[in-house]
């Protein structure tokens, strides 16, 4: 369960937090500024009103990163793509529209409640949104896998494209911070969560390499296992030096830690997503010595994933992406 | 590249198991039946096809969903001739609502809920020591999306064995949304008929056992199909509404993985929802692709008139219809199909009565929101 994912690298990473502007900003430790405006603000344009908010933060945020890679032009709904595909990753992100339309049922009827509001009821409102918009006709899969998520996204966005379904893939973790989230996470207000999204571009890389992509970073190996250290473990079995640990987990690896939650809240089914797009903002195209490790999940089970420098990727035949 | 199909279980309104399912469907036997969990005089529509357990009429408990999904794992392990033991076996579970239905209970009514059960994990880890679980909320495609993820684990060598899994219970918010789209509320599901008036949701589990080509039958020796491909694609058009281009996209790339041709299909399971959204859109792409009405159809059926719409179930409870059809040579009808539309002139359709016949090779449709369409090719055991 841990060989999945070489060959495929990130090409692009974008996203949408309030008070950083890019993925290099996830590294900042300072406080988030409350005051600085809200990124889905900055979504223009006719349908806002009946998106729900983890959809419009994920299109921030997957606007960002096709930017980043130089295709946010290329592929679009009138030269849509076969072989693009899109993993989402929230827990979170439709609660707010079913806990509102139970509400109104209760208290007006079905006639209370907006037709519009129908397709928000189905939990993969946010992928089906990002492929509208860009024109992806690839495998579309929304990943709702707990705390484990954001990472089983990339793993899984890795397998589509060694299986030869596709050969890019749009992967967006989001959860929105809503009144309607906090109810349900029981949270009386002393928890803070995240509220934002994180986007990369995925693509095999030997196409990536073909095409002349810039390529920001390698996905290594994942693992996941009930024991944290287990899945640290293998994750990291036959790699080099890891540089820098995203991670709350405490740990034997010897590396500079950067704990997202404590800096940007509690990001649930986002942060394995939110973790790589800071490993490949952290890797810097190549400027640092060795790899980074994102590691998320709770008491039950623990996903590890290690980040690469660009030129570090091994070059093995396990990819059926060009056949 | 083909899979085994080592063992199934499903639970739906019309039966707690594989084979109560399949002679109700062989018997033409619905599920629908008064609204049970929800308060009737919130809503214009007031028969849905629900699975009948909960304590008392009216009265609406969390986790059934997750119950449902336990009862149909546990089916098909034991089918498989597999212990309970998940803790190296990956488990990958379609589902449109989650445990969305148990969120209702929460906000509303102040039920009791833990958040960490939204997604199955906690159950699946504390019954079957299950590690490598993935729920994958894929709409009313979800289960065949699992399966082709499930498939590309087993392609790659990730796992031997895979457990595919599909579930939904039926929530409030969306079917009182449902009952708002619809100018007149349906009567029943009418797959295909000029007098459909929507789709009304159904609820169920269903799971499968598969496993690679060269490691065949689980301990049981239970070989039910083979597998020989799940395809997956997106509309990118609508949020709701299909789109037959690309639904035909996906059968063709179905066809091309499985290695087979337009004619060599025996028997297709259409979604068929009732709605004249999907009828119009699947029986377009349907055409198209099987070159009806100029060439010969193959035999096809719609289950949805008698199951409801399971939703995130629906593509495996499809399958699992298409392969006893298969092992029993009988195919269930399209009960409700009096009036055939326009749209589907030239296919051989199994209305009124079960239909005797010896399919070898299924198509499966499973189609969903978002755009999102999965397509399986199921052959039969030699």
């Amino acid at each position: 369960m841990t060989r999945a994912s070489a060959q495929v690298v990130v090409t692009g990473a974008g996203i949408a937090v309030r008070g950083r502007a890019t993925p290099a900003d996830l590294l900042d430790r300072g406080p988030v500024d409350t005051a600085a405006p809200d990124p889905a603000d900055t979504l223009t344009g006719r349908g806002l009103r009946y998106k729900d908010r983890a959809t419009r933060l994920g299109m921030v945020a997957a606007r960002a990163a096709l930017a980043d890679a130089g295709v946010l032009d290329v592929v679009t709904p009138s030269t849509p793509d076969d072989s693009f595909g899109v993993v989402t990753s929230s827990n979170y992100g439709n609660l707010d529209t079913v806990c509102q339309t139970v509400r109104t049922i209760d208290e007006e009827t079905y006639l209370g409640t907006s037709p519009m509001m129908l397709p928000a009821t189905s939990s993969n409102v946010i992928a089906s949104w990002l492929a509208i918009t860009h024109g992806l006709r690839g495998a579309n899969v929304t990943v709702c896998n707990g705390r484990t998520s954001g990472l089983d996204a990339v793993r899984r966005a890795c397998l589509l494209i060694a299986a030869g379904r596709v050969s890019r893939v749009l992967v967006v973790g989001v959860e929105p911070d809503l009144p309607e989230v906090r109810h349900v996470v029981g949270d009386d207000g002393s928890v803070a969560l995240f509220d934002g999204a994180a986007a990369i571009l995925l693509a095999g890389a030997r196409s990536a390499a073909a095409s002349g992509t810039r390529i920001h970073a390698g996905i290594g190996r994942y693992a996941k296992r009930a024991d944290a250290a287990d899945a640290i473990a293998e994750a990291c079995a036959g790699t080099g030096r890891i540089g820098l640990r995203l991670s709350s987990q405490e740990t034997t690896v010897d590396s500079e830690v950067h704990d997202l939650p404590a800096v940007l809240g509690d990001a649930a089914g986002a942060l394995g997503v939110l973790q790589v797009a800071a490993a490949t903002a952290w890797l810097g195209g190549g400027r640092r010595a060795g790899d980074a490790l994102a590691v998320c999940g709770d008491d039950g089970a623990t996903a590890a994933m290690v980040v690469t420098a660009p030129a570090s990727f091994p070059a093995g035949p396990r990819s059926r992406e060009l056949t | 590249m083909s899979f085994a199909l080592a063992g199934m279980g499903a639970v739906a309104s019309i039966g707690g198991n594989v084979a109560e399912i399949f002679d109700s469907l062989v018997s033409g036997h619905s599920g629908l039946a008064e609204l049970r969990g929800f308060d009737r005089s919130k809503f214009r529509a007031r028969r849905l096809y629900e699975i009948d357990d909960r304590p008392a009429a009216g009265k609406d408990v969390p986790l059934r969903a997750t119950a449902w999904l336990e009862q149909a794992i546990a089916a098909a392990l034991a089918d498989a001739g597999l212990g309970e033991d998940l803790s190296e076996i990956p488990v990958v579970v379609g589902t449109t609502l989650r445990e969305l239905r148990s969120v209702e209970l929460m906000y509303r009514d102040g039920t009791a809920f833990d958040v960490r059960d939204l997604n199955f994990g906690r159950m699946l880890r504390s019954r079957f020591a299950a590690v490598h679980t993935e729920t994958v909320a894929n709409a009313c495609s979800a289960s065949l999306y699992a399966l082709a993820l499930g498939t590309d684990l087993l392609a790659l060598n990730e796992a031997d064995t895979v457990v595919v899994a599909g579930v939904d219970s039926i929530t409030e918010s969306t079917h009182g949304l449902l009952d708002r789209c619809y100018p007149k509320e349906p009567d029943t599901v009418r797959p295909f008929d000029r007098n459909r008036r929507g789709m009304l949701q159904g609820e169920g589990a269903a799971a499968v056992v598969v496993r690679r080509e060269q490691d065949g039958p689980g301990p049981s020796g239970r070989l039910h199909a083979w597998i020989l491909g799940a395809a997956a694609n997106c509309d990118a058009h609508h949020p709701s509404a299909p789109n037959a281009r690309t639904i035909a996209d996906a059968t063709r790339q179905a066809h091309r993985l499985a290695g087979v041709r337009p004619a060599d299909i025996d028997l297709v399971m259409l979604h068929g929802t009732g709605t004249p959204l999907n009828d119009e859109a699947e029986a377009a792409a349907t055409a198209e692709v099987f070159d009806l009405p100029t060439s010969r159809s193959p035999l096809m059926t719609a289950i949805k008139s008698m199951t409801g719409h399971t939703a995130g179930a629906s593509g495996l409870h499809s399958l699992i219809a298409a392969v006893e059809s298969m092992r029993t040579g009988i195919v269930p009808p399209i009960v409700g199909l009096d009036d055939p539309v326009p749209a589907v002139a030239g296919f051989r359709l199994a209305r009124r009565v079960a239909v005797h016949a010896d399919p070898v090779v299924a198509q499966v449709n499973s189609f969903g929101f978002g755009g999102l369409n999965a397509v399986a090719i199921v052959e039969k055991v030699a």
